[in-house]
């Protein structure tokens, strides 16, 4: 049975040409079946908030280039699905382009 | 007046680009390379982490008796000619037979290189046509891994997350081409003697899509604003049993690839939303073992009549079977997975133990995802345009196949990708620089700044929308006359008044400015969408894969031709082309659909 709930992506944000420092902003992601780090990533990209940098290509786990944390520990985003809230960071928070996108990926 | 050094950002100068790094501009640059003119490659991505080429299945064609020359099995009574004659009439005889003739003499070439370059082999088997084994079998992550590894080898120069925006054109002959680091923001001007175009196809244009976020039309559109002949823009394949549901796995094949093999094949069930097995109403002898097409056509039939599912698929079903005859297939599966390929692929190794298991008690909801784009830049069997300098090679070119991708794209990117890099450098040595128009380059540098200027408007996203909420519903896998029409017209509008409005709210900075990005690239999807359904509209008739429920016979009569487009003082400037022959002559008469693609089904127009 399909549940409809709301998910809270807990998102790392840094512009090292802006910011001074990083910091979190949490985003709802409406959840209807099974979804990805992704699909979150996507949602706030094409719903919320336009500027939100992320590595996307295949969706499915070809590239390996999506490469973030999710609560600490380092995955692909596009293969990992979530069912509660959680917290995406950049894989190295010292490599950081934008956002979730870093240098090397 | 301005310093054409200045314009851009960078500036760059090579004898060749390459657009596009995978099975064909990989395949391209390393047989250039060997000619010691200087190369660079351009790409979107990364090499082999980019395109569609990484996600193939995958399956390289070579005829029997070269298969048996390669150290395979092979198949003694299978020919060159007897492949010739597979791919002309199954392609429903649009096919350039010069270009099938190149197929077949390069594809056994191409595979070559591809062992000699250290490309893992699975396995050799019939993958396409039921009657000669024909294919084999690797991957496509082991198939770019291997160009990638043979292009850092050869130490050839890369520009990885750096797109190429517009060609420029010096007096009909290639000057260079202007492309953006994603990443940097900075512009890059490049000169060069000639280009060669291997960018795939333009999957995203289409709500549903079985391709990467790279595959927007970018080379097919560029070629078109510079001049170039598109050819069978209306051929567009889609995948059936492509996942819709859920949001994680939608676009996946993984359940398409195992339904051509058994025991799955000869085991599943497509259901419609009142679980009836409706493939019986459609192709009773072969069910869900029918063609491509048919299983495509009357799975879209079932969803368009109402019949489908809450995510607008059918349902792909092994729920009638034993649960201990599940279990069997789980562990042939994963031993046949980990132990014997050592596959290390997420579909295999973790999506489909992941979705049998459910399947023993759920069923999965699958429908037609856009895949395979078998039009594109017109090209001859030497991979030129009608543009001097500029040559194209892979999806994103057309003539190869008729209506049917009848073989391997695999192979097609690769012996195209070596076919150009055969022929280029020749054409490299006898030409000079072109002089770089300034005019064109701040026309082009213009346009693309054009949205970061603007403070309100329409945004990409908004665009996308509406793009999608067209090609969704209008030029789909099943067409009529109507819906095509009025495509035509909305696609229009969207083309010369929403694309002028585009801004860029977010963010005005280029750096790693994905709106931006976008914004360039929708206005490439659209054009390709565009020309596509103007063929569309052409076309009136239904034949191989491309399907009109307005006109559904197969009109040999009329339409053995091809529609070649453009462009032309702003407009589409049309033409219809015979397909080149050089053995099989092209046949006469109307058939049904079915029997031209010679299948005994029911009607297919169930009311
Ligand atoms: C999921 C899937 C499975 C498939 N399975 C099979 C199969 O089993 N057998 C088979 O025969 N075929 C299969 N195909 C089709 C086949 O994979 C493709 O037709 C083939 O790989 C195309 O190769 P290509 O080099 O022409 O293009 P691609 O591999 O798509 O590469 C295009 C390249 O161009 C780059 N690019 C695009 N635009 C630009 C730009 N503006 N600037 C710079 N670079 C750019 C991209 O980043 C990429 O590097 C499959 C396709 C898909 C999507
Ligand atoms: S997007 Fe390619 S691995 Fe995740």
């Amino acid at each position: 049975m399909e549940k409809k709930n709301t998910i809270k992506m807990k998102c790392f944000r840094f512009d090292p040409n802006n910011d001074k420092e990083s910091h979190f902003e949490t985003f709802e992601i409406p959840s209807n079946g099974a979804i990805s780090v992704q699909n979150c990533l996507v949602y706030v990209r094409e719903n919320i908030d336009p500027s939100l940098a992320f590595f996307i290509n295949c969706r499915l786990g070809f590239c390996r280039r999506c490469l973030v944390r999710v609560n600490g520990k380092s995955c692909l985003a596009c293969t990992t699905e979530v069912k509660e809230d959680f917290m995406v960071e950049p894989l190295l928070k010292e490599k950081v382009i934008r956002d979730l996108w870093c240098d090397g990926l | 007046m301005d310093d054409i050094e200045e314009l851009c950002d960078k500036v760059i100068s090579t004898d060749l680009l390459i657009v596009g790094s995978e099975g064909a501009g990989g395949h391209a640059a390393i047989e250039a390379s060997k000619s010691g003119i200087d190369i660079l490659i351009v790409t979107k991505g990364k090499i082999g982490q980019c395109g569609a080429s990484q996600m193939a299945g995958a399956d390289f064609n070579v005829d029997g008796l070269a298969g048996k020359e390669l150290g395979f099995e092979g198949d003694e009574r299978d020919s060159p000619d007897l492949f010739f004659e597979t791919l002309v009439r199954e392609g429903l005889y649009l096919g350039n037979q010069k270009m099938v003739e190149k197929y077949v003499e390069y594809a056994p070439k191409a595979m070559k290189d591809l062992m000699d370059w250290g490309m893992k082999i699975y396995s050799y088997e019939s993958a396409h046509t039921e009657e000669m084994a024909r294919g084999i079998i690797s991957s496509g992550i082991l198939w770019v891994a291997a160009i990638r590894k043979k292009v850092k080898e050869l130490k050839i120069p890369i520009l990885e997350d750096t797109m190429v925006i517009d060609l420029l054109i010096t007096e009909g002959k290639i000057a260079g081409a202007i492309a953006l680091d994603i990443i940097s923001g900075e512009t890059i001007l490049i000169k060069c003697k000639a280009v060669i175009l291997a960018t795939g196809g333009w999957h995203r244009a289409y709500p549903f899509n079985t391709g990467p976020e790279d595959l927007t039309g970018d080379g097919v559109a560029m070629a078109y604003r510079a001049g170039a002949e598109l050819i069978s823009m209306e051929m567009v394949q889609f995948c059936p049993i492509t996942m819709v549901w859920p949001p994680k796995d939608k676009g996946s094949i993984i359940l398409y690839i195992i339904s051509e093999v058994d025991p799955f094949g000869k085991t599943i069930k497509l259901l419609n939303n009142k679980s009836e097995r409706f493939m019986e109403n459609y192709d009773p002898t072969n069910l869900e073992q029918s063609t491509k097409e048919i299983v495509s056509i009357a799975s879209q039939l079932e969803i368009e009549e109402g019949r489908g599912g809450p995510h607008g698929g059918i349902f792909f079903s092994l729920k009638h079977t034993r649960k201990r005859f599940m279990d069997m297939l789980i562990k042939v599966a994963s031993h046949r997975i980990k132990n014997e390929m050592k596959d290390t692929r997420y579909e295999f190794t973790t999506l489909l133990p992941e979705l049998l298991e459910r399947m023993k008690t759920e069923d999965i909801e699958v429908g037609n995802g856009a895949h395979y784009m078998g039009g594109g830049i017109k090209i001859n069997e030497n991979t030129e345009t009608s543009i001097s300098g500029l040559y194209a090679a892979g999806e994103c070119s057309g003539g190869l196949w008729g209506a049917v991708r009848v073989a391997s794209a695999c192979t097609e990117a690769g012996i195209q990708g070596k076919i150009a890099g055969e022929t280029v450098p020749k054409y490299v040595k006898s030409v000079e620089n072109s002089v770089i128009n300034i005019v064109q380059v701040k026309e082009v540098l213009n346009r693309i700044n054009a949205p970061l200027l603007k403070e309100d408007g329409t945004t990409p996203n908004e665009l996308q929308q509406k793009m999608h909420d067209i090609s969704g519903k209008k030029v789909g896998l099943i067409k009529n006359g109507k819906d095509l029409e009025d495509g035509v017209r909305k696609f229009e509008v969207l083309l010369e008044n929403d694309l002028g409005k585009l801004y860029i709210p977010s963010s005005k900075n280029k750096k790693l400015n994905f709106e931006w990005i976008r914004s360039i690239e929708l206005r490439n999807m659209l054009t390709c969408l565009y020309i596509s359904t103007r063929a569309s509209l052409l076309r009136e008739e239904s034949r191989g894969e491309f399907y009109r429920k307005d006109c559904t016979h197969t009109d040999n009569d009329n339409w053995v031709k091809t529609i070649v487009i453009k462009k032309k003082d702003g407009k589409c400037d049309i033409r219809f082309e015979k397909p080149i022959i050089t053995k099989i002559s092209l046949p006469q008469g109307k058939l049904t659909y079915q029997e031209a693609i010679g299948v005994a089904t029911a009607s297919l127009k169930r009311d």
